[in-house]
């Protein structure tokens, strides 16, 4: 995640934010429902499923969406080599393989990465799938004019760094070889052992060379999968898909694709969505939003009622809002003020201005609370559930701030719970106690991230937040730590300027491991190191609450991205 | 609800324009103590009155109210909500009781009763001041365009349609926008609308100075030798008096649903800093949930503006000639007024 165009990492981290709900493993009362239709009586085939959501699926071109684990609607029509494990919770957190037979065989440096493509995959038109497609795909993504996905490619690729796309240059990426149709090697510039985790973006699905019409691709994409798009009006805003009939079940364990029929309804209120869910009415019954949380005031209304208590599904992700210090602003260059602030910090009115104990869940780690991630539960700082003011207070006293600290916290103008101004507000409070005074400064939403991500503009202390783009340390924890990604004249992420060779040489010795959870447990141990600098107080990590109508089955909440598995679900 | 202000204002300006070319009555001479008398027959008026003057003493007292409740504005209280609901005010009536006189804010457990009152504060003092800026440029421009040369009164016209073609909102947010966040907000808000908005009140003062510079006492002053600045002071000002205060009553509730809109737009006032717009975007929400906590702000609006809105069209009738001139017939008061006027006029001149 380097030298990224600044709107696609907004797009990653603001997508991860918004895309991602509903149900997981620690999930209510849905879980029964899950079980009965999923193991008893088989989920009833047919029927439409409505999807009800606020952002339009713009792009639709599988070169230009920037997604984790191949998304939610576009993995109804795309297949990848890999993609995530379609269960609930934190099983839902493993690569599995797709078109390929496994999820990749590294050579023994991890810097080679072979595939091979199942038997019998068809596209839309029932022409055969070939290891060449997916390269075609891929060399396609590098198109100036399809740009929009993940750097990781251009940035891995033996040789891909300057690759304008197979329009410009036909003779394509040496570095990715397809010895014949059914196997591809990919050939990098150091080790990655989380390859299989990257096969799983959409830029991993094969495109027919002969049906490519560039830019106008998204129009008509060829499906690999289960449902083929016969309709898309007002560039995404209706959605209509239906079967794909040369999508065979025996090739794919993990759609389960039980709808004949999906219509996308978007550019809706995040109300009108979960008000509609609510009354669940007409075609609304067999409805699900794939964007679209519930909020405080919806939660407090839906808890209050049973009946649509039963009809909310839990989703987790990985993800961690927090308080970020510029330590080349003073006072935050002296740790002592950081860790003040650290220990100062009065988490549970940080949590209810997020929406109270059901949609967040306070932080102390930098790392999601999740398996994948190697969380490893740390408490550096501990402030207890209201703060230590008395310990914060002797640290300012040593820092040479005696008579209390005033400073200026930074945060967006937006409405969405994460740097807003009421978390800035709760934070302001939450530190009174402790003698440190809070100014705010709350810039708008497109000011305050540009701001934040040029070395030149950073604020001293500010509320941020990252999720990562699949479920790995490695992602979360590098574009924030690396001192090597620290961008001076860009978009910057590291945030902290952290430039510490050991935490550098162990971020490349993980990346090495093909044992991903040998590489959890030591990016674990790596967060609790880096948390020791106090560059960051983490504050907490959202659980997304959604609604669905009341005739929708086989409800399935993966730790992957937390949202309700559109490829899952089955209609009554 | 400026469309409405807007047309009774122009009604003003009409009733006002009759009596100026009546030269029975100078609208000079009516006089401060009639004026209170005609208000008083009024009972609406009156009301509003009342209510207006109690809305004023509120935000000037609330610091002492508060402190009267035992609460202020800003504090948590996080053991007040239901933080697994989502932050929804524990008990019945949103968690109103002795100590919380109106409740809690959800989510924070903030005293409502405290960020109403405070909040006050924000919307009547925005609008007040921000209807001094606007009656004071109103009148320059306006008498300056009357008096000017004929160039002096183009350019000055002009500039006041602009001023009233303006889209308050759209540019109110844009010039918000681009503001430093340093800049105290109250008094940006406070300059925006003032700076904004005062083309009306400019072209009301401009055409009634045109009908009274055609007054014998005006002429006579001129003809006298005096100067412009002089004869506005003297002359002019007393006359306009009445369709100005009839049009500044009117601009009162406007500017408060303008810096409630601002703030609802999250351009206002900033928080921690309570004000009604901004209590009703957080509010909005929470209808369903928290029914109180959207009506306390809704119905404290909703009240402000209908007083002063009653309020400026009990000025508006007790300043309007023709209720007037009927209120003098067969009295006998008329020679009064005369006498009076009389009298009047040689104190000032």
């Amino acid at each position: 995640m380097r030298q990224p165009p600044l709107t696609a990492r907004r797009v990653a981290a603001a997508s991860i934010g918004l895309l991602v709900a509903a149900g997981a493993a620690a999930c209510g009362p849905e879980d029964n429902d899950a079980k009965t239709s999923g193991g008893g009586s088989a989920p009833h085939q047919g029927g439409t499923l409505t999807i009800l959501n606020r952002n339009p699926q713009q792009d639709f071109d599988p070169a230009r969406l920037y997604t984790s684990g191949g998304g939610k609607v576009p993995t109804l029509v795309f297949r990848t080599l890999t993609t995530r494990n379609r269960e609930n919770g934190a099983a839902g957190a493993q690569v599995v393989p797709d078109l390929a037979t496994d999820t990749g065989r590294p050579n023994k440096d991890a810097t080679v990465w072979t595939y091979t493509l199942k038997e019998g995959l068809k596209y839309e038109d029932g022409s055969a799938i070939t290891s060449a497609d997916v390269k075609y795909g891929i060399e396609r993504s590098f198109a100036p004019e399809l740009s929009g996905g993940a750097p990781y490619l251009r940035d891995w690729l033996v040789g891909a760094a300057g690759y304008q796309g197979p329009y410009k240059d036909p003779k394509g990426l040496a570095a990715i070889e397809t010895p014949d149709a059914r196997t591809i090697v990919f050939h990098l510039n150091k080790p990655e052992g989380e390859f299989p985790y990257l096969a799983t973006q959409t830029q991993f699905a094969p495109v027919p060379k002969a049906k490519d019409t560039g830019t106008k691709y998204e129009e008509h994409p060829v499906s690999s999968g289960p449902y083929k798009v016969v309709r898309n009006d007002n560039d995404g805003e209706r959605l209509t898909l239906e079967r794909n009939t040369f999508w065979s079940a025996k090739t794919d364990a993990e759609r389960k694709a039980y709808p004949d029929r999906i219509e996308v309804r978007s550019g809706l209120d995040s109300s009108v969505i979960n008000q509609r869910l609510s009354a669940s009415q007409g075609a609304d019954a067999t409805a699900i939003t794939t964007d679209t949380n519930l909020g405080p005031a919806e939660l407090a209304k839906v808890s209050g009622d049973k009946k649509l208590a039963a009809r909310v599904g839990t989703g987790r992700f990985g993800y961690t809002n927090y308080l970020a210090f510029n330590p080349r602003v003073k006072p935050f260059d002296d740790i002592r003020v950081r860790q003040a602030i650290s220990y100062a910090l009065d988490r549970s009115s940080v949590v209810n201005a997020a929406g109270g104990s059901s949609l967040a869940e306070a932080a102390t780690t930098f790392l999601p609370n999740q398996k994948s991630f190697g969380y490893e539960p740390y408490d550096l700082f501990p402030a207890g559930a209201t703060g230590d003011a008395a310990k914060a207070k002797e640290l300012l006293k040593e820092a040479g701030h005696a008579s209390g600290l005033t400073v200026t916290l930074t945060h967006s103008n937006s409405q969405d719970f994460e740097t807003s101004p009421e978390i800035a507000t709760a934070i302001q409070d939450a530190l009174k106690k402790a003698g440190i005074t809070v100014k705010l400064q709350g810039l708008e939403d497109n000011d305050y991230s540009d701001t934040i991500h040029d070395v030149k503009t950073e604020p001293g202390f500010f509320l941020a937040h990252w999720g990562a783009d699949w479920p790995s340390g490695g992602p979360f924890l590098a574009p924030i730590f690396d001192g090597r990604q620290i961008v001076e004249d860009g978009a910057n992420f590291n945030t902290g300027f952290l430039d510490d060779k050991s935490v550098n040489a162990e971020i490349d010795a993980i990346n090495k491991l093909t044992d991903l959870d040998a590489a959890a447990k030591r990016w674990g141990a790596l967060d609790k190191k880096i948390g020791e600098q106090a560059l960051t107080v983490p504050l907490f990590h959202p659980v997304y609450k959604r609604l669905y109508g009341a005739d929708v089955r086989n409800i399935v909440i993966s730790d992957w991205d937390g949202v309700l598995d559109p490829s899952q679900v089955a209609v009554k | 609800m400026s469309e409405t202000v807007t047309k009774a204002a122009a009604e003003a300006v009409v009733a006002a324009q009759v009596t100026g070319t009546d030269p029975a009555s100078v609208p000079a001479t009516t006089g401060a103590r009639q004026f209170r008398r005609r208000l008083r027959t009024q009972r609406a008026a009156l009301v509003a009155a009342c209510v207006v003057a109690l809305l004023v003493l509120v935000a000037l007292a609330a610091p002492l109210l508060t402190a009267l409740e035992g609460q202020d504005p800003t504090t948590y209280h996080p053991s007040l909500i239901d933080s697994a609901r989502g932050g929804v005010p524990v008990g019945p009536l949103g968690g109103a009781d002795g100590d919380h006189w109106l409740g809690v804010e959800p989510q924070t457990g903030r005293d409502l009763f405290a960020r109403l009152v405070y909040g006050a504060r924000v919307s009547l003092g925005v609008a007040l001041a921000a209807t001094v800026f606007q009656v004071a440029i109103g009148v320059t421009m306006g008498i300056a365009a009357a008096l000017g040369r004929r160039w002096v009164d183009q350019l000055l016209s002009r500039i006041t349609d602009v001023f009233v073609a303006l889209p308050l909102m759209i540019m109110s947010l844009a010039l918000l926008a681009i503001v430093p966040a340093s800049f105290p907000r109250p008094v940006l808000v406070t300059l925006v609308i003032g700076l904004l908005s005062w083309g009306n009140i400019a072209k009301v003062v401009r055409a009634q100075t045109l009908t009274l510079k055609e007054l014998d006492h005006v002429s006579a002053a001129r003809l006298s030798g005096w100067g412009p600045w002089r004869i506005a002071r003297r002359e002019l000002l007393p006359g306009l008096a009445a369709p100005v205060i009839t049009y500044a009553a009117l601009l009162v509730p406007q500017n408060i649903t303008v810096e409630a809109a601002l703030s609802f737009l999250g351009v206002g006032v900033k928080p921690p800093t309570p004000s009604w717009g901004q209590m009703l975007t957080a509010a909005d929400v929470w209808y369903q949930a928290a029914p109180q906590y959207l009506l306390l702000p809704a119905g404290a609006l909703f009240v402000t503006v209908l007083a002063l809105t009653v309020l400026g069209d009990g000025v508006r009738t007790a300043l309007d000639p023709r209720a007037a001139s009927r209120l003098r017939v067969g009295t006998g008061r008329r020679r009064e007024n005369k006498a009076a006027a009389a009298a009047e006029q040689g104190v000032s001149s």
